[in-house]
C-alpha cells in the first residue's frame, strides 16, 4: 500500500501521506492510490506530449473538444419545456406579429395621409 | 463582356496545361489581369441604362459592381488557397481551382445574363462547384451535413422560381430584364397571383438568407475551405440581393401588401442573429452569422422598393462582400495555425503577430461599420430609408447597429487583445502572401470611398 512513491512529475499527494492521515481504512487508501496513479498518467501524458521536440500541432484538449461540440450542438438536447417554449414565443413568435401589427397600421396611416395630402416632410430628402 | 470571358474560360485550358512548377504563380497572374481588366467596365456610360450589349449579355449599373467584385475576389481565393492546397496532389490541385474557374465563369454570366431564364440555370449551376468545393475539400466530417443542408434549401427555394419563371413567359411571351421596366404592369389580382409572387421571392430570400431560412449559411461557410467561404460570402450570397433587385419591377403593386412579414423577418433577424453572434465560440461560424445580419438589412433595403433603399442595398452587397471574405481570410490564418477554429484557444494575437492585428482591426471596424468607409454608407442609407418608410423600424435597426458593434469588438478583442494562450506561443509567422490577400480585400474599400457613385447603381 505504500509503494506509491513521490515522483519528479506527480508529487504525493496528502490523503496518500501515511504520516498525515493514519486514522484512514485501507480501502480508502487503496481508491485514493488508484484514483492518484490515473492522474499520474494524465499528467505524464501531457507532459510528454508538451515537451516532444518534433510537436507542431496543439496538445489536444479533450474537455476543450467536447465544450465546443456541446455548444454547437444543442438540438439532439432540446426539450420542450414551459421554459423554453416561453423563450421561444417570446423570441421567435411574438415579436414578428407584434412588428407587423405595429408596422401595418404605422404605415396605413402614413398612407392615408399621403393620399389626403396632409402628410407633413419636414425634412425634404429623396426616399 | 466576350473580353472579360473568353479570358475566364481559357484559364481552365491553362490550369491543365501548366507545369506544376507554374501553376498557382500563372493562375494567379491570369486572374488578376482579368480583374484589372474587368475595372474598365467600371468606366462605361452607365447613365444609359445597359452597356456591352449583345442579346445574351449586358451590364448595367447594378450588376457591374458584382461583376467587377465577382471577377477582383478570383485572384483572390486563389491566393488564399495556395497554402492549404500545397500538400495535396498536383490533380486535385488542378480540380480544384477548376471549380473556382468555372464557379467565376457561371457568376460572370449570371450577373451578365439579360434573360430571366439564363439568370435562373446560371444561378443553379453555381451550386454544384461550391457543393462539390465544400463536401470534398471541407475539414470535417459535419461538411457533408454542411452540403446538404446548402443544396436542398437552394434548390428547394428555387424550383417555385422556375415555375413562376415560365409561367410569367407564359403570359408576357418575354423574360428580358431589357424590356421588363418597360412592359405594362402585369394583372396580378388573383390569389394565385400571390402565389406566384411568393415563388418569384423565395429562391432570393433563402439565398440572401433571410432569418427564417438562414440555417444553411453558418453550416456552409464553416465546413467550406476559404476558397469556398470566401466565394460564399463575398459572390453567392449576392446572388440573391441581385435577383430580388431584377425582379421585384414586376411584381408591383403586390409587393408593397404581400412584404411586411419579409420586411420583419429581415430585421427581426438582423437583431437575432447578431445576439446568436455575442455567444459564438467559433470564429468561422461568428463571421457566418454576422453575414447573416448584414443580409438582413439588405433585403429589408429592397423590399421596401425605394430609391435610398436599393442604392443602399447595392453598396452594403459590395462593401459586405470585400469585408466579410476579408475576415474569413483572417479567421484562415488563425485555422493554418492551430488548426482550430475556437476562438477562445488563440487569443492575444496583437502581441504576437502585430501587423496582422492592423488587418483584424481595420476589418473589424468595417464590419461595424466604421465612417467613411462604404459599408456605413450602405447601411446609413438603408436605415434612413427604413425610417422613412416607418419610423417604428429605427428600433429594430438601432438595436441592430448596437449589436454588430457588440459582437465586432467582441470578436477583435477576444482573439487580438487579452492575456496570449499557449497555442498561439509557438506558431509561424505571417506569410507576404497573407499581408497582400489583406491589402488587395482593403485597398478596394479603401478606394471606394473616394467615389461611391461606381457601386451605388441606377437608384440614386
Amino acid at each position: 500500500m505504500a509503494d506509491y512513491k513521490a515522483a519528479p512529475l506527480a508529487s504525493l499527494p496528502k490523503t496518500l501521506d501515511p504520516n498525515e492521515y493514519f486514522n484512514l481504512s485501507p480501502e480508502h487508501r487503496r481508491a485514493e492510490e488508484a484514483r492518484a496513479a490515473v492522474r499520474a498518467n494524465l499528467k505524464r501524458q501531457y507532459q510528454v506530449q508538451l515537451n516532444n521536440p518534433h510537436r507542431k500541432e496543439l496538445v489536444d484538449d479533450p474537455a476543450l473538444t467536447r465544450w465546443v461540440y456541446a455548444r454547437a450542438n444543442p438540438y439532439p438536447h432540446f426539450r420542450a419545456t414551459k421554459k423554453t417554449s416561453l423563450m421561444g414565443a417570446m423570441f421567435g413568435v411574438f415579436p414578428l406579429f407584434f412588428f407587423y401589427y405595429v408596422f401595418k397600421t404605422d404605415r396605413d396611416r402614413k398612407e392615408e395621409q399621403i393620399k389626403a395630402g396632409t402628410l407633413v416632410r419636414k425634412f425634404n430628402l429623396t426616399s | 463582356m466576350l473580353m472579360i470571358l473568353t479570358p475566364t474560360m481559357m484559364l481552365l485550358p491553362m490550369i491543365w496545361l501548366s507545369s506544376s512548377a507554374h501553376l498557382w504563380a500563372s493562375v494567379l497572374a491570369h486572374s488578376m489581369t482579368i480583374a484589372l481588366v474587368s475595372l474598365s467596365w467600371l468606366c462605361l456610360p452607365m447613365e444609359a441604362g445597359w452597356s456591352s450589349l449583345n442579346s445574351f449579355i449586358a451590364t448595367d449599373p447594378l450588376s457591374t459592381p458584382l461583376l467587377v467584385l465577382t471577377c477582383w475576389l478570383l485572384p483572390l481565393m486563389i491566393l488564399a488557397s495556395q497554402n492549404h492546397m500545397a500538400k495535396e496532389p498536383i490533380n486535385r490541385q488542378r480540380v480544384y481551382i477548376s471549380l473556382l474557374t468555372s464557379l467565376q465563369i457561371f457568376l460572370i454570366l449570371a450577373f451578365g445574363a439579360t434573360e430571366m431564364i439564363m439568370f435562373y440555370v446560371m444561378f443553379e449551376a453555381t451550386l454544384i462547384p461550391t457543393l462539390i468545393i465544400i463536401t470534398r475539400w471541407g475539414n470535417q466530417t459535419e461538411r457533408l451535413n454542411a452540403g446538404i443542408y446548402f443544396l436542398f434549401y437552394t434548390l428547394a427555394g428555387s424550383l417555385p422560381l422556375l415555375v413562376a419563371l415560365l409561367v410569367l413567359q407564359n403570359s408576357t411571351g418575354s423574360l428580358s430584364f431589357l424590356t421588363t421596366q418597360f412592359s405594362p404592369p402585369l394583372q396580378l389580382h388573383t390569389e394565385a397571383s400571390k402565389i406566384w409572387w411568393a415563388g418569384c421571392l423565395l429562391a432570393f430570400l433563402v439565398k440572401m438568407p433571410l432569418y427564417g431560412a438562414h440555417l444553411w449559411l453558418p453550416k456552409a461557410h464553416v465546413e467550406a475551405p476559404i476558397a469556398g467561404s470566401m466565394i460564399l460570402a463575398a459572390v453567392l450570397l449576392k446572388l440573391g440581393g441581385y435577383g430580388m433587385m431584377r425582379i421585384i419591377i414586376i411584381l408591383d403593386p403586390l409587393t408593397k401588401q404581400l412584404s411586411y412579414p419579409f420586411i420583419i423577418l429581415a430585421l427581426w433577424g438582423v437583431v437575432m442573429t447578431g445576439s446568436i453572434c455575442l455567444r459564438q465560440t467559433d470564429l468561422k461560424s461568428l463571421i457566418a452569422y454576422s453575414s447573416v445580419s448584414h443580409m438582413g438589412l439588405v433585403a429589408a433595403g429592397i423590399l421596401i422598393q425605394t430609391p435610398w433603399g436599393f442604392t443602399g442595398a447595392l453598396i452594403l452587397m459590395i462593401a459586405h462582400g470585400l469585408t466579410s471574405s476579408a475576415l474569413f481570410c483572417l479567421a484562415n490564418t488563425n485555422y493554418e495555425r492551430t488548426h482550430s477554429r475556437t476562438m477562445l484557444l488563440a487569443r492575444g494575437l496583437q502581441m504576437v503577430l502585430p501587423l496582422l492585428a492592423t488587418w483584424w482591426f481595420l476589418f473589424t471596424l468595417a464590419n461595424l461599420a466604421l465612417p467613411p468607409l462604404p459599408n456605413l454608407m450602405g447601411e446609413l442609407m438603408i436605415i434612413s430609408s427604413l425610417f422613412n418608410w416607418s419610423n417604428w423600424t429605427l428600433l429594430l435597426t438601432g438595436a441592430g447597429t448596437l449589436i454588430t458593434a457588440s459582437y465586432s469588438l467582441h470578436m477583435f478583442l477576444t482573439t487580438q487583445r487579452g492575456p496570449i494562450t499557449s497555442p498561439v506561443l509557438a506558431i509561424e509567422p505571417t506569410h507576404t502572401r497573407e499581408h497582400l490577400l489583406m491589402i488587395l480585400h482593403l485597398l478596394p474599400l479603401l478606394l471606394l470611398i473616394l467615389k461611391p457613385a461606381l457601386i451605388w447603381g441606377w437608384a440614386l
